[in-house]
């Protein structure tokens, strides 16, 4: 067995830890099986080489002037004096004001929603960045070129479902892939288990299926069993059988086969997620108590926690929150949204930490788009470029990326009332994290076709 | 989606229809709009079996659909479309007067209470109910699951989902008495006009607070406020023209290769100007009082808050003379009348109704009927209801391999509560939320997470033989690895217990319970309309067979069995 030398101290440990686990659990079993059993323990269960991005999506269009906010004194009074009954007071600002490790040009400052306060920390400790007037673009673009419309521009704009489309998948809605898809498409084979590549807590999102990629989907509280395709059945087990058969089995009609291999999937994977969580620990506390958005990222936590046992690599991650669409209420509910975000991505990076992984997690959050900076009475309405938030061990944080746009309507960055052309592509973070996961830069384009347009593809979010 | 990517998912053209049924599928090449609904017109005739002739789309009399007597299954099958369930009265009646004269008796069938009289009736008025839905969800479940006017319940449920109001985002005093306000005017309008609807629609105080039209004040230069876009966007997106410029058969217009937008930015930021000034329909010095009867009535408009100047809806020009109500009507008319909306509006009931991927030449053929009902009027609802469910695309049984579509959650869970005659002796109805995907159905009643309903008409399950074959599949939206297991376990539940004072009658159940094949037919029958293969009926019933049938209690677990078994199957979950 001299070739297991080779492997990482960290490594032979697992290994070691997983043979004796796979020989206690098959003394009966012919050698050369065990080794191929253990073979596969090994490569599945290599914690050094672990890497997941989390995509934490706020459904609604979050509205950016009220996320990070003009802090230096000129700006504050331009926000203040196009927001009008919008505005937050400025010495409200004052407990979440960010001291970037690199300042920002022109003497601008910004501070985070005083709500999210918690988040100040990891920003301080390095593990937060924030990235100014991110969207989707299909090449870089300048107000005159939108304007003209003479350059390539997204479908859709300021549509909820197509936007929130074209930040998960580069197309609008009807998009049947995503980047975080196609982005673990290249790492189905090192994964022992291909259906745990990418698990989705919260339903549904185009993001996280790519052309062999399936998303797996499963509640905050964990997977469920069929009780009727258990044991038995209102207590036949002849009928138990029967019903697993046909729930199961492979179908001629494309929509009775598409129900049957999720069924499939879910019968499947149950009892490995069930066990998973079971024997997972986590001592961080979660506040969630009405708030989804923390009982799913605690159940991400455990997941990742319990990664060896769900024989994974690589993986992606998809939770969400909605609610964003504020076109009234928006000074009463957004700081509560907010709140809650800023929570649970507290208490994340505080489990990640707890569990050693900080370094090997990245979470970014995203939304339909952004908003307008004026009001409309008691709101905002759809926008497009917006602030966002990069959090992990391996995060450049404690500074901003991009742009800082100018805080005014009818500016350099408007494209009406205050809606912000991006100066940063999505596909430019799409490719960042690509790098970082271990894709080559060859193979971008195959992920994100739109990068070819943009010739910065690394924004440079990552240390080392 | 192109119009070649689709027509290989039709059905093959049925052997005995005559010549005119042709006609339809080359209506594209037909300039004339006229030319055009009288193709439509003698197509939908053609549908129906007959074809005599006749240009106008006719009363009863003229629908030789009434001609032949329906079998069972088809009879089952016809209401599982039309309605919710195949109940025995309902089974009788279709087989008896046929398809047409059914729609025509549903469409004048009385309604029953209100919702908002129910909820009144229930006490729920009271001042410790001024933020509460309590009653909400249970006046909604007595009427899908209660009401007889089962198709004016089973189109209502339809227009909740393409007119979205979700009770969850209505943070306002009197929520339930929005909601049932919303839900009662979807009643009283369904079988009226497409104009009407889309009136009542947009001044409900429901949906006027669910995308922000209520309370909308006009600009105001002084301090750089703008009119709420919010209103002005959806209801062309989603009510009444979509995203894209339209065919008259639904596919996408396209210019260099590219689909046409239907509006611009600036567009909305005109219309939003038109939708200014309205507000409840009472004085702000009642509203602390216990008068919530503005929730049944349409907003008022007030004036001093409409926009000023001129305003334009797409390129009309609505001049500055125009007050608040006139502007709307110029609106609501120039939105109405847009090509889009029958091919729009029209594909999107097919998808409720009857199949998740209609034929171009299908959605063409109702929207020829949106356009005009054979006597001059657009928009004429029971004409569309009637186009889409006895067309031949409805009437023929699917055969292709992306035919038909999943049954929605909610419609799966109230055919069974028909199909067993659930009622709540008590007047309870305390099903509550459904919504939890992973311990019941994953989808409620008036409880969408947006506007954007429980599922996109436009969806394509990503990884499936349906998204290599761009088969649109909307209700795969909601199915997944938890609300599979979900459903299942909410309704074993059910089967087993029922809920709460609402308990399912087996008693013709049991009486077949020693033969379980006949049992497992016809649960079959009353439930997938002949859609269960004989395989699997037999598959099923060998199982039921493995319990004995000694006691009631035995007798009582074949029934639950079955039934549970029946509503698992594939076959059964995708209506043909």
């Amino acid at each position: 067995m001299t070739h297991i030398s080779k492997l990482p101290a960290l490594r032979r440990r697992e290994f070691l830890k997983r043979a004796s686990a796979v020989s206690i659990a098959g003394t009966a079993a012919p050698w050369a099986l065990q080794l191929a059993a253990i073979g596969e323990a090994a490569a599945a269960a290599a914690p050094g080489d672990y890497k997941a991005i989390v995509c934490l999506f706020m459904y609604g269009g979050n509205d950016y002037g009220n996320t990070v906010i003009p802090y230096d004194t000129a700006n504050y009074q331009a926000y203040a004096n196009i927001r009008q009954a919008l505005a937050i007071p400025r010495d409200q600002l004052a407990a979440t004001a960010l001291t970037p490790s690199l300042a920002l040009p022109d003497g601008r400052q910004m501070a985070l929603a005083p709500t999210m306060n918690r988040l100040k920390p990891v920003f301080d400790a390095g593990r937060l960045g924030v990235m100014l007037n991110i969207g989707p673009l299909m090449q870089p673009t300048t107000l005159a070129q939108y304007k003209a419309a003479n350059v390539p521009l997204p479908p859709k704009l300021f549509s909820h479902n197509d936007q929130s489309s074209l930040w998960q998948s580069s197309r609008p809605e009807g998009a049947t892939s995503g980047w975080g898809g196609r982005l673990a498409d290249q790492f189905l084979s090192s994964n022992g288990n291909a259906t745990f590549s990418c698990i989705n807590v919260s339903g549904n999102a185009v993001f996280m299926s790519g052309g062999q990629a399936v998303q797996y989907q499963m509640s905050a509280g964990g997977a469920v069993a069929i009780n009727g395709a258990n044991k038995s059945l209102f207590g036949s087990a002849a009928c138990a059988e029967a019903l697993r058969g046909m729930i199961t089995g492979e179908r001629q009609h494309w929509m009775e086969q598409e129900l049957n291999r999720v069924t499939a999937r879910s019968v499947n994977a149950q009892g490995t997620i069930t066990t998973a969580l079971s024997t997972a620990t986590l001592q961080t506390p979660f506040e969630t108590n009405g708030n989804g958005l923390a009982s799913q990222l605690q159940t991400v936590a455990r997941l990742i926690g319990a990664r060896a046992s769900l024989g994974v690599q690589r993986q992606v991650y998809f939770v969400s929150i909605g609610g964003f669409d504020l076109h009234d209420n928006l000074m009463s509910q957004q700081p509560v949204l907010l709140g809650n975000v800023a929570s649970a991505m507290a208490s994340f990076d505080a489990a990640l930490v707890e569990l050693g992984v900080a370094q090997n997690v990245t979470t970014f959050t995203a939304s339909d788009f952004g908003r307008t900076l004026s009001s409309n009475g008691d709101g905002s309405d759809h926008g497009w470029g917006s602030h966002h938030l990069v959090m992990g061990g391996a995060v450049k944080g404690g500074r901003f990326y991009g742009t800082a746009p100018t805080v005014a309507v009818s500016g350099p960055d408007d494209v009406g009332q205050g809606r912000l052309l991006p100066t940063t592509s999505v596909d430019q973070l799409a490719a960042t994290l690509a790098l970082w996961m271990g894709v080559p830069a060859t193979d971008l384009p195959g992920i994100l076709p739109g990068i070819v347009n943009f010739t910065q593809k690394d924004l440079g979010l990552f240390t080392g | 989606m192109t119009a070649a990517a689709n027509t290989h998912f039709a059905p093959p053209a049925p052997p005995a229809l005559p010549d005119d049924d042709r006609v339809v599928g080359d209506a594209t090449s037909v300039g004339a709009p006229a030319a055009l609904a009288a193709a439509a017109a003698a197509a939908l005739l053609a549908a129906c079996g007959g074809g005599g002739g006749d240009s106008a789309s006719g009363g009863p009399d003229s629908d030789p659909q009434n001609t032949v007597p329906p079998t069972e299954p088809e009879a089952a099958r016809f209401l599982g479309q039309a309605g919710f369930a195949a109940s025995a009265s309902d089974l009788a009646s279709v087989k008896s007067i046929g398809f047409s004269r059914w729609l025509d008796q549903q469409f004048d069938a009385a309604r029953t209470q209100s919702h908002y009289d129910w909820l009144v009736a229930k006490g729920k008025g009271a001042e410790a109910n001024r933020y509460s839905l309590d009653g909400t969800d249970a006046t909604l479940w007595r009427k899908l699951i209660g009401s007889p006017d089962q198709l004016r319940q089973r189109v209502v449920l339809a227009l909740s989902e393409i007119f979205v109001v979700s009770m969850n985002g209505l943070p306002i005093a009197w929520p339930q008495f929005a909601t049932a306000g919303y839900v009662d005017m979807l009643e009283e309008r369904c079988f009226g006009t497409f104009r009407e609807l889309i009136e009542g629609v947009t001044l409900s105080p429901a949906m006027g607070v669910y995308l922000a039209m209520r309370g909308n004040r006009k600009e105001d230069a002084k301090t750089g406020r703008q009119p709420d876009e919010n209103y002005a966007r959806e209801v062309m997106q989603l009510f009444t023209i979509g995203l894209s410029q339209l065919n008259a058969d639904g596919t996408p217009k396209t210019a260099a290769g590219k689909t046409v937008d239907t509006y611009t930015l600036q567009q909305i930021t005109d219309l939003a100007r038109v939708f200014t000034g309205w507000d409840f329909d009472i004085d702000s010095a009642d509203v602390n009082g216990l008068d919530f009867s503005y929730m049944k009535r349409p907003m008022r408009q007030n004036a001093s808050r409409f926009s000023t100047g001129e305003k334009k809806v797409l390129d009309t020009v609505i001049p500055a003379t125009a007050d608040g109500a006139a502007a709307m009507k110029v609106a609501l008319d120039t939105l109405s009348a847009h090509p889009n909306v029958g091919p729009f509006i029209g594909r999107q009931l097919i998808q409720r109704l009857v199949a998740s991927n209609p034929s171009p030449a299908y959605v063409q053929r109702v929207a020829a009927v949106f356009d005009n009902n054979g006597k001059g009027v657009r928009g004429d609802m029971r004409a569309v209801i009637k186009a889409i469910l006895l067309d031949t695309e409805a009437r023929q049984r699917s055969t292709a391999p992306g035919g038909g579509k999943l049954r929605e959650p909610l419609q799966r869970m109230i055919q069974w509560a028909r199909t067993v005659g659930l009622n709540s002796p008590g007047d309870l109805w305390a099903i509550g939320d459904t919504s939890n995907p992973s311990s019941r159905l994953g989808q409620s009643p008036l409880r969408s997470g947006s506007v954007f309903n429980f599922f996109r008409p436009g969806y394509v399950p990503p990884n499936s033989q349906l998204g290599t074959n761009n088969v649109t599949a909307p209700e795969f939206q909601l199915c997944n690895e938890s609300t599979v297991a979900g459903y299942l376990n909410y309704m074993q539940g059910l089967i087993g217990n029922g809920v709460g004072d609402m308990k399912p009658d087996y008693t013709a159940d049991l009486a077949l319970a020693a033969d379980a094949p006949a049992l497992v037919r016809r649960h079959a029958q009353l439930m997938a309309g002949g859609d269960l293969s004989e395989a699997t009926i037999t598959t099923i019933a060998t199982a039921v067979a493995t319990i004995k049938s000694d006691t009631d209690a035995n007798k009582l677990n074949r029934v639950k069995a079955s039934w549970l078994m029946v509503m698992a199957a594939p076959e059964y979950q995708v209506q043909k």
